[in-house]
């Protein structure tokens, strides 16, 4: 009992005390204000649906695996979702191994009523065979390092994991149409989940005084804390889930005051997590055209977000026809800049095949601008994947597009290369006329740089 | 030879040392009596290294290991914070940060009998004095200082407490004072106890 009881933290009375007293003046021990939340840094793995927080020093892993299964009878048409969460010891000295404790099991609550009685999840889009086979979504949250407020890190890790989770395309063959062919990414492209909105779990502490209210919570203010909330919203001011365990009563009012809050808290966090997601889904989208050059990756969620940032800013540059064109420029820019730098040796990632495949496009046509960017078009909205040809033609056509810094400021840092060539370069359609000394041109210039 | 002996270990004091490191040459070393403290161990005729850190001595004889770590391992004479976590008839339990729980005696307090056996609730502060930490057991403390003085020993009210390496607390205590605590003082006026175990109020 006694080695036991050894190795646990303990809480002094003059920590309690002083964390009280501090709050009433409106500090808390780590500097922050009563309503702030801790740095929060989102880490992508290799795997499609791998993520890793940090919200300060918590630490929370979430990975998305999908596999097909016979639907439940009462619901035919829909696919399922469930969570999972295991609280490592190696978190907290408290955390035992083996069966999840009662507070594992109602984190899991929390992240899986958010998600699942808002619907966030289209459900039914992961129906491949009605009755018969139905993808089961399932999300494994590991606890990596318990600094407080779990729920939150681990809300955004499912969110995030979810958001770039893809699951294998299928489609339906043999006589009779029932059998089905799942597809490998290397096949086929694999596809995003459908998600409607992001709900955002936001964790209050109360204390003694009840006027104090914190928002996440450090691992000390939630041993001095005598009441805890967490109300699940999203961007939208959707109220999904709130969830209070027992612990100090609260007045109405209060918890009016905190549903407010965590709807502007929400706001921020679904716009960091999209930005983070948007940022790796780029990557992502770079590296497929680096490694296959055979096959493109058109990632719709990057571009179209991408698509809605050149918009606002593209004011006065061309004229308002070639707007469309542009912007489908810009997505497969992306991906392309990473080519095009290649060639100019300038980054030190890339690898000798592209410099061929760069060859390839001066004996291009120009003039089958409108036609390749209709096609993209087609392609990015079917979410399949483009041919070779159209990849090489549209990249043809972004070359003297590169004009746009809002691209530089989204892209990787490849894009450095290419602002030079943008200051270079005017910025009309008629540039295109002449792709190849354009190219010769911005390789000297850049190789000058 | 005892030159060349203690002209060797010289060599090695204060230096970092890594576990294997000869540290002592016995059989150089006639007569004397000379104390092993935390990270050496007796090799037959050699003193080697166990823990790597540095080498530290002090007058008469005393050397030992010196590295900084989240852990403690208690040693005698230490001055340590530690927080009361129940309290049995005839002693406290303290939580000092090592591997295992102290024992506090009842009766080690300045002017200590039976009929004024402090109160102390559970989470409460405590600077103590470590007087006995023997391997595999329980360490024992105590409120007063070698000659039954209460001294700086005793339960610390009100202020904040945080955890750090044993290191930082061994930095904070070194003398001459440690410039933190010297530029702390300029701005204003504190008291601070600092605990070998790796706490600090």
């Amino acid at each position: 009992m006694e080695q036991r009881l050894a190795n646990s933290w303990r809480l002094t009375a003059n920590e309690k005390k002083f964390i009280e007293s501090a709050l009433l003046s409106e500090l808390r021990v780590d500097g922050r204000g009563p309503l702030d939340y801790r740095k929060l840094n989102i880490k992508f793995g290799k795997d499609d649906g791998s993520v890793e927080v940090q919200l300060g020093e918590t630490r929370v892993m979430s990975y998305v695996s999908a596999q097909l299964v016979q639907p439940y009878r009462d619901r035919p048409n829909e696919g399922t979702l469930s969570i999972f969460t295991e609280f490592s010891p190696m978190a907290d000295p408290s955390f035992e191994p083996g069966r999840p404790g009662e507070s594992a099991v109602e984190l899991g609550r929390i992240i899986d009523r958010g998600l699942r009685e808002s619907r966030a999840i289209d459900t039914e889009s992961l129906c491949i065979l009605s009755a018969k086979l139905v993808w089961a979504i399932r999300v494994d949250i590991h606890i990596l390092d318990n600094a407080g407020n779990l729920v939150d890190a681990a809300n955004i890790a499912a969110l995030a994991s979810l958001l770039t989770f893809r699951r294998p395309e299928c489609s339906l063959g043999g006589e009779d149409g029932q059998q089905v062919v799942v597809h490998p990414p290397e096949v086929r492209e694999p596809l995003p989940l459908i998600i409607h909105h992001l709900p955002v779990a936001v964790t209050f502490g109360y204390f003694s005084n009840e006027n104090l209210v914190v928002l996440d919570p450090t691992y000390h203010e939630e041993a001095v804390m005598t009441g805890r909330m967490t109300a699940t919203l999203n961007a939208n001011g959707d109220v999904c889930a709130i969830q209070k365990p027992g612990g100090q009563e609260i007045s109405q009012r209060v918890i009016m005051h905190c549903l407010r809050l965590a709807h502007v808290k929400a706001g921020d966090m679904t716009a960091k997590i999209k930005d983070a997601v948007e940022k790796h889904n780029t990557e992502r989208a770079l590296q497929k055209i680096k490694r296959h050059s055979s096959s493109v990756a058109v990632d719709v969620c990057g571009t179209t977000a991408r698509l809605g940032g050149k918009q606002n800013q593209s004011d006065g540059d061309k004229e308002g026809s070639r707007l469309d064109q542009l912007k489908l420029k810009d997505e497969t820019k992306a991906m392309e800049c990473d080519a095009t730098s290649s060639a100019q040796v300038q980054s030190n990632k890339k690898d000798e095949s592209l410099k061929n495949f760069i060859g390839g496009p001066s004996s291009w046509d120009p003039y089958s601008e409108c036609v390749n960017s209709d096609l993209l078009k087609a392609s990015l909205a079917s979410r399949g994947q483009s041919t070779p040809s159209k990849q090489k033609e549209s990249r043809r056509e972004t070359k003297p597009e590169e004009p746009q810094k809002e691209i530089k400021i989204d892209s990787a840092p490849m894009d450095t290369a290419l602002t030079s060539e943008q200051s270079n370069e005017g910025k009309t359609l008629k540039d295109a006329v002449k792709p190849k000394h354009k190219r010769k041109k911005k390789g000297s210039s850049n190789n000058g740089n | 030879m005892e030159s060349k002996s203690s002209g060797s270990a010289a060599n090695l004091i204060d230096q970092v040392v890594y576990p294997g490191d000869v540290v002592l040459d016995l059989s150089s070393m006639t007569n004397q009596t000379i104390k092993l403290g935390g990270g050496l161990r007796q090799d037959g005729d050699v003193i080697s290294v166990m823990k790597a850190g540095r080498l530290r001595f002090s007058k008469p004889n005393k050397y030992w290991v010196e590295s900084s770590q989240k852990r403690y391992v208690p040693h005698a004479e230490d001055s340590v914070l530690g927080i009361v976590v129940d309290s049995r008839s005839d002693n406290f339990l303290v939580d000092i940060k090592g591997p295992a729980i102290a024992f506090l005696p009842v009766l080690a307090f300045e002017g200590g009998t039976r009929r004024n056996i402090p109160k102390f609730e559970v989470g409460a502060l405590l600077y103590v004095r470590v007087v006995k930490a023997n391997p595999g057991m329980n360490p024992e403390l105590s409120c007063t200082d070698a000659s039954g003085k209460a001294g700086e020993y005793g339960v610390l009210k009100e202020g904040y407490m945080f955890e750090c390496s044993t290191g930082l607390s061994r930095m904070l205590l070194s003398s001459p004072t440690c410039p933190v605590l010297d530029t702390l003082g300029k701005k204003l006026s504190f008291e601070i106890a600092v605990g070998l175990n790796g706490r600090v109020w």
